[in-house]
């Protein structure tokens, strides 16, 4: 007796076997952003093997944290490759969620029945945010230090519930140990969690629905439309996908390895060039520019106000484009995605100039 | 007496406008002074409102004597007092001086550890031994620290403040004419300036680095003697100096009556101790004195020495630049840059440990120094080995993940 067959007589994997060869992937124009998703996948499955092997050796505490991670990358057998992986897939994953999520939306498979997945993915994407975020403080070095409390105090001037989230990231008044104990616990365990849960829902939604083709291919017969089968030809693919995008993330662990810095000193003057990862700088460089004032509130209360109701009108785009099914390419949500994309690219770049 | 009321209401008028502060209204001195400073030579009167006795409530009188409440009459408030001293000359001003500096009850109303010894150190000083003897041209307290308007030491005005001092002291001592008749030389200035300690006060403004007083003495001043040399070095150089006590050098110099740490660094223009002075055709003194045989013991340990030093300076000078390049390959060598700290200390420290003049206590200190560079020649040698490895490595791993991704590509086209 097999093992299969062991284990088919009591889960009844057949099912599943049979699911996945009936299950048909359309062959079109866009089939390679199928795979968008999938690295993504990959990624988080990476940050999560790695992330393990570096609890084995990181120790979170303001006299502890920076040691370990320096013992990590000088010490410890392969610790610089791991630590080079976590921190290059990461920016990665956040990078192919991106991308995952504006090829979903200007192919609008956001509509129905796709909402729920649409909402789950920009669930994903805020978490995988969350992720970066909480993980840039950890290896307690000065960049980190002062990007973190400039992260932070935007987060205070949140209206009405700034100062509770402040709080509540800080652990306390200001950047400290406490709050560097507070990021490994939201870093390590919360988000992950919370992560894993809401990826399971996002998956499951795909399987039963499978994967949305553009409004004009859905009028074409389904015997006329071009497919390959989920398996093994798809997964196939996928995987290949997965051994290109491991194979940048080596090739970026050896020729760019990341600095671990200097050990931050919260009584050390600020240092020059502070700037949040990649994926905020848009968001950090709008707040630059934007006036001390604006009508009758603060620049930087308005920045934000303009940020979480533009984040409130992406997450609910499927509710508020009234006509997705259209054929037309074009629409005002297509326009207004293209402003958005090339907003996020010029301010980003802008910030790295400055 | 009618010009003399004018004078006053001149006087009460220009208090009015708050020209004058503190006590000067209730004071007779202040009123008349005021007005006839302008006719005076010098104006006595000038600053006087910044002068630290009048700012603590003292005034004319506590120096002068005279009585400050006789507005109506000059002979009154001035002459007719037994007490009173006009202008004084410089053995009066100290006796003056004497009498609230030396009387320490007193003196602790305004700082608990001011120092009272002034006029006693001063009385031993070449300018008190002189100003006893007659020589009324010699320095007395208003000849350093000002008549009216004398500033707290602290004060960056006052002409006692570190960084003023030696301007002070050479407003004598670089006078050609004013010191012609002592015999003693009037460059010391111009030489301080450039030397190590006037470069650290004039150009780095370090308030620490020793002025005139620190070598000679304040109240006390007098030429150091030769023996006392290394004491007045060793006050801030103190491994220098006990390493030299020590030494067999030392006792030579006593012997033959050679200045210690003078003789080799100089004095007044003391320049930055560099490792060249240990060639001793560097050192006029050496090779004048002594050491004129290049078979020499002295030109033999001169050249050991500095062969030690070179040496270790040269070793670093590699192992820093193998752990730069362990570096720009990104590699993690911040515990090698540690090495080099500790080398560049043991550097600093077999530099001291020269006055000792034994070979052997040199060449155990600079050990340090050879075993953290070697130390750090090996970890950036690693770390550029490892560098290679984590190349040869990826070449490998991506070699595979090709081939694999090749064999799947062309398997998925032939399934297809």
């Amino acid at each position: 007796m097999s093992v299969f067959n062991w284990l088919n007589d009591r889960f009844n994997l057949a099912a599943v076997q049979k699911f996945m060869k009936k299950k048909q992937v359309p062959i079109f124009y866009g089939t390679v952003w199928y795979y968008l998703g999938g690295i993504s996948l990959f990624l988080f499955i990476i940050q999560v093997v790695t992330g393990i092997l570096l609890v084995l050796y990181y120790q979170p505490g303001a006299a502890t944290a920076y040691e370990s991670v320096k013992f990590i990358v000088g010490t410890v057998e392969f610790g610089w490759l791991i630590r080079e992986v976590h921190s290059w897939s990461a920016n990665l994953f956040v990078f192919f969620i991106f991308l995952h999520m504006f090829t979903v939306y200007f192919a609008r498979a956001y509509r129905k029945p796709r909402e729920m997945t649409w909402l789950s993915g920009f669930v994903l994407l805020i978490l995988s945010l969350l992720f970066g975020f909480s993980g840039y403080l950890l290896p307690w070095n000065e960049l980190a230090y002062s990007a973190t409390k400039v992260g932070s105090d935007i987060a205070g001037a949140i209206p009405v519930v700034g100062d509770f989230f402040l709080r509540l990231l800080r652990a306390g008044d200001d950047v400290s140990g406490a709050t560097l104990t507070r990021f490994y616990g939201i870093h390590t365990a919360i988000v992950p969690l919370v992560f894993s849960f809401i990826l399971a829902v996002h998956l499951i939604f795909i399987q039963v629905q499978g994967m949305s083709i553009p409004p004009k291919l859905e009028k074409v017969p389904k015997e006329e439309l071009k497919t390959m089968k989920f398996f093994p030809d798809f997964v196939t693919k996928d995987f290949m996908a997965w051994l290109i995008v491991l194979n940048i993330i080596a090739l970026l662990a050896v020729f760019f390895p990341w600095d671990v810095g200097v050990k931050a000193d919260p009584l050390a003057p600020a240092p020059a060039g502070i700037r949040p990862e990649w994926y905020f700088m848009f968001m950090f460089q709008t707040l630059k520019l934007i006036p001390a004032h604006v009508f009758f509130m603060e620049g930087e209360l308005f920045g934000i106000l303009v940020f979480i109701i533009g984040g409130m009108i992406w997450f609910l785009v499927p509710f508020l484009d009234r006509n997705p099914h259209r054929r037309k390419r074009t629409n005002f949500w297509t326009y207004f995605g293209v402003v958005v994309v090339i907003y996020m690219i010029v301010l980003t770049v802008w910030g790295y100039l400055v | 007496m009618k010009q003399f009321s004018l004078r006053i209401l001149i006087s009460v008028l220009a208090l009015s406008f708050g020209e004058i502060q503190g006590q000067s209204s209730d004071d007779a001195c202040f009123q008349c002074h005021l007005e006839i400073d302008e006719d005076m030579d010098v104006s006595v009167m000038e600053n006087i409102n910044n002068d630290v006795h009048i700012l603590k409530g003292l005034g004319c009188a506590d120096c002068h004597g005279g009585d400050p409440q006789a507005f109506d009459d000059p002979d009154v408030s001035m002459w007719d007092s037994e007490d009173f001293i006009g202008s004084m000359d410089k053995l009066e001003q100290v006796q003056v001086c004497r009498k609230c500096h030396s009387d320490p009850t007193y003196m602790r109303q305004f700082t608990v550890s001011m120092k009272t010894d002034q006029v006693a150190q001063f009385w031993t000083s070449q300018h008190g031994t002189l100003l006893k003897s007659g020589d009324n041209n010699v320095a007395s307290c208003s000849s350093c620290h000002g008549v009216h308007g004398i500033y707290p030491v602290s004060d960056p005005r006052s002409t006692v403040y570190p960084l003023n001092i030696p301007e002070t002291c050479a407003g004598c001592h670089s006078d050609n004419d004013y010191m012609a008749e002592y015999d003693v030389k009037t460059d010391q200035f111009e030489k301080y300036r450039n030397s190590v300690h006037g470069t650290a006060l004039y150009e780095s403004g370090d308030i620490s680095a020793p002025v005139c007083n620190d070598c000679h003495g304040n109240h006390g001043a007098v030429p150091p003697e030769i023996e006392y040399l290394s004491d007045i070095c060793g006050t801030c150089h103190i491994n220098n100096m006990n390493l030299f006590r020590d030494s067999n050098l030392s006792r030579i110099f006593t012997e033959t009556g050679l200045p210690q740490c003078e003789t080799c660094h100089g004095n007044h223009e003391i320049l930055k101790p560099i490792d060249q002075m240990l060639d001793l055709s560097n050192q006029p003194n050496c090779e004048s004195a002594c050491h004129v045989d290049t078979g020499d013991i002295g030109v033999i340990l001169s050249k050991e020495i500095f062969q030690v030093i070179d040496s270790l300076k040269v070793t670093m000078i590699h192992a820093q630049g193998r752990v730069d390049v362990a570096d720009q390959k990104g590699m993690e060598v911040s515990e090698l840059f540690i090495h080099m700290e500790d080398a560049l200390k043991t550097l600093i420290q077999t530099r001291t440990s020269i006055h000792s003049f034994d070979i052997d206590h040199i060449k155990s200190v600079a050990q340090e120094g050879f075993e953290a560079t070697t130390l750090a020649i090996a970890g950036a040698e690693e770390a550029i080995n490892e560098h290679g490895f984590r190349r040869k490595g990826l070449f490998l791993f991506s070699l595979i993940i090709t081939v694999f991704v090749v064999v799947l590509y062309l398997r998925s086209r032939i399934s297809s």
